[in-house]
């Protein structure tokens, strides 16, 4: 703990908290997690150890946020991660206009890129959410958060709001109370996700579990033993029935988007998990090939964390509007002159 | 997968003379402080020399393997591996002397179910031991307590590959590619066995668990008198990589080494080793519960620190902007 001097405070919530930091002997800016282990009785949780598993095994990924050193400290341990200045929901919440194509296109392209990955290492996420989906200074996105949130969510009976985001990204199998899923829960997350960035709010943004099948039963129609040989079989598909009701096309939940866009989401949002598009292979749709091609990463919003005190020093003194005389946007050059040092003004 | 494994990476070594280096200097460095508090139990003929720690790990090492093997619900083989390998890698940093191998192999064991998520609850760990109920209670606190030293001399890398799955592998491959041996199941016993052996030696820290489990289908393979040349010069392609080969042959030809030469320590010696154990730890206890104490004082110094340096900080940045 004495290699860092804390900067502040990053966050908190379902996740514990995090902290900023700066490494002292490199001056590099970190995010340190704390794990604390007070009054578990089964010691380390699994959550925390899973995070450390999958984060120390994998290489170095681009888009996989890094896990730079653990070291324990007082009665748990610190995970010391690169630092990220925001995240993919801020992203979302803060944009002023909605991101254009080929910004979502990046985004998703940089998410799939990570997502393969993880595939690839044979690690599951389980819990991705644009919150979970960090952006660095420079617009990179990476995938965080292996495993960690659910640990302090599983103390007690407090609901976090994190916890019902998380549910809006849940795969239906997850909703009919499957215990044995695969890597297909990501995927459907990643359609979520998707969808999200095209409309600029979320897909199926249910209130609870059982609204929250009813938001995915009203989009994709009610499943039914044909469409989902699978579903017989999970534990609460007899708990409850629903009406039949025929899927809504995709092309109306996304209105204004591009067809290949719609294809590409389809493929995602889809009953089997066996039959969701991987990864690997959703790189290699049309979508990411045609006109407009993907946003390099420095086209990308870069969002301020605690966006509050960022974004009114980032803000212009005057903002100019096409419906407003020109004269009420100008400045007045007698108010910068003092500022205006070395400047002549002629 | 191995290859970029941290086992790879920071747990294999490269020859038995570093390990026992390391041993050495962690025997060593524990004497010398020892020496230094000036007690009269800390004289050079009371403490445990690197070869009298080498019996009675294996000691205890063996007291594990029995633990796992009669462990109820069934212990998965890559438990009981991973298991080991915990302790042999924290007492290759670590002497027996500082931590007690008999709570140092529970938490080992109690770590490596949570690990590899052989999901038994703690009540039903510490229900396998020979013990009182409050017994039970209080040997789980002791593991408890010293969970996360292991992981931090682990260095927090959790995952250990271990030679049973590579050996099922081999068979599966010898099945299906190799139809001049008839029956490979039936190489499984002595193969197993030789497994078993080898994962109570340094192998672990010196080969590939694929080159464990290798050398022991092809010990198996020997022993019961076959010969399984062509199988590596053909199926395993080696016939055209003769530098390889004889690599390989090298390799195995130590672990076989390691692996025959293992013999578990004399009763008289353990006894003789576990008295000045038991006697160096009554005089130099290393509490617990004294640990734990500390470690929440100092978690109360930690949260009352980032609470102080956050005032400041967000008071800075308020200013900024005026």
């Amino acid at each position: 703990m004495d290699q860092y001097s804390l900067l502040g405070r990053i966050g908190e919530g379902a996740h514990g908290i995090v902290f900023k930091a700066k490494h002292i002997e490199t001056g590099e800016t970190v995010a340190l997690k704390k794990v604390a282990l007070r009054k578990l009785e089964d010691g380390i949780p699994n959550q925390a150890l899973r995070e450390i598993k999958a984060l120390q095994e994998i290489e170095d990924n681009q888009y996989v946020v890094k896990l730079k050193d653990v070291f324990p400290h007082g009665t748990g341990f610190v995970l010391v991660f690169e630092y990220m200045l925001s995240d993919l929901s801020e992203v979302i919440r803060n944009s002023q206009r909605p991101l254009t194509e080929a910004q979502v296109k990046g985004y998703m392209m940089m998410l799939l890129k990570g997502v393969a990955f993880c595939h690839e290492n044979s690690i599951m996420h389980r819990d991705l959410k644009p919150a979970n989906l960090l952006i660095s200074s420079s617009g990179h996105l990476k995938i965080a958060d292996f495993g960690l949130a659910r640990l302090f969510s599983n103390e007690g009976e407090r609901l976090y709001s994190h916890q019902v985001a998380t549910r809006w990204y849940r795969a239906p199998e997850l909703l009919y109370g499957a215990r044995k899923y695969d890597e297909g829960v990501d995927l459907w997350a990643v359609g979520c996700i998707f969808g999200e960035l095209l409309n600029n709010s979320p897909l199926f943004p249910g209130e609870n579990d059982i609204e929250q099948l009813c938001c995915v039963l009203r989009v994709l129609g009610t499943p039914n033993e044909r469409i989902w040989p699978e579903i017989a079989e999970l534990p609460d598909y007899n708990k409850i029935t629903f009406k039949d009701n025929p899927p809504i096309p995709l092309e109306e939940i996304v209105p204004d988007t591009s067809a290949q866009a719609v294809d590409l989401l389809k493929r995602f949002l889809v009953y089997p998990s066996k039959h969701r598009i991987s990864a690997r292979q959703a790189l290699l749709h049309p979508y990411f090939f045609t006109d407009p091609l993907p946003a390099h990463h420095s086209e990308l919003p870069i969002p301020h964390r605690s966006g509050k005190h960022c974004r009114q020093r980032l803000q212009p003194p005057c903002e100019f509007s096409v419906d407003k005389p020109l004269q009420e946007s100008l400045v007045d050059p007698a108010l910068i002159q003092p500022h205006a040092w070395g400047c002549e003004l002629k | 997968m191995y290859h970029n494994s941290s086992q790879k990476r920071e747990w294999t070594f490269s020859s038995e003379v570093v390990l026992e280096q390391k041993r050495r200097e962690a025997n060593e460095k524990v004497c010398s402080r020892l020496m230094a508090s000036g007690k009269p139990g800390a004289s050079e003929a009371a403490l445990l020399d690197p070869r009298e720690e080498m019996v009675l790990f294996r000691h205890y090492e063996k007291r594990l393997v029995d633990f796992c093997s009669v462990f109820k619900p069934v212990m998965p083989k890559a438990v009981m591996g991973t298991a080991i390998m915990y302790f042999r890698r924290f007492y290759l940093n670590n002497s027996l002397m500082e931590y007690h191998p008999r709570i140092i192999m529970l938490t080992c064991a109690y770590l490596s179910c949570k690990v590899d998520e052989f999901n038994v609850s703690s009540s039903q760990f510490v229900g396998n031991l020979q013990e009182s109920l409050a017994g039970q209670e209080k040997v789980l606190e002791h593991i408890l307590g010293y969970e996360l030293l292991l992981i931090q001399q682990l260095n927090f890398h959790l995952v250990v590959h271990n030679p049973y799955r590579p050996m099922e592998g081999f068979l599966i491959d010898l099945k299906t590619r190799y139809p001049l041996l008839e029956n490979p199941e039936m190489l499984r016993k002595s193969a197993d066995d030789f497994l078993n052996r080898a994962a109570m030696t340094d192998a672990g820290l010196l080969f590939s668990p694929s080159q464990i489990a290798l050398t022991a289908v092809l010990n198996s393979a020997s022993r019961a008198g076959l010969n399984m040349d062509s199988y590596m010069m053909d199926c395993l392609g080696l016939k055209e990589d003769k530098e390889m080969l004889s690599k390989l042959m090298e390799t195995m030809r130590r672990v076989k080494h390691l692996t025959k030469k293992y013999e578990l320590p004399k009763p008289e010696e353990v006894s003789i080793c576990k008295q000045k154990l038991e006697r160096i730890h009554g005089e130099f206890p290393t509490n617990t519960n004294l640990k734990r104490k500390r470690g929440h004082e100092d978690e109360e110094l930690v949260v009352k620190r980032p609470l102080v340096a956050e005032e400041e900080f967000w008071t800075d940045e308020d200013l900024e902007p005026l």
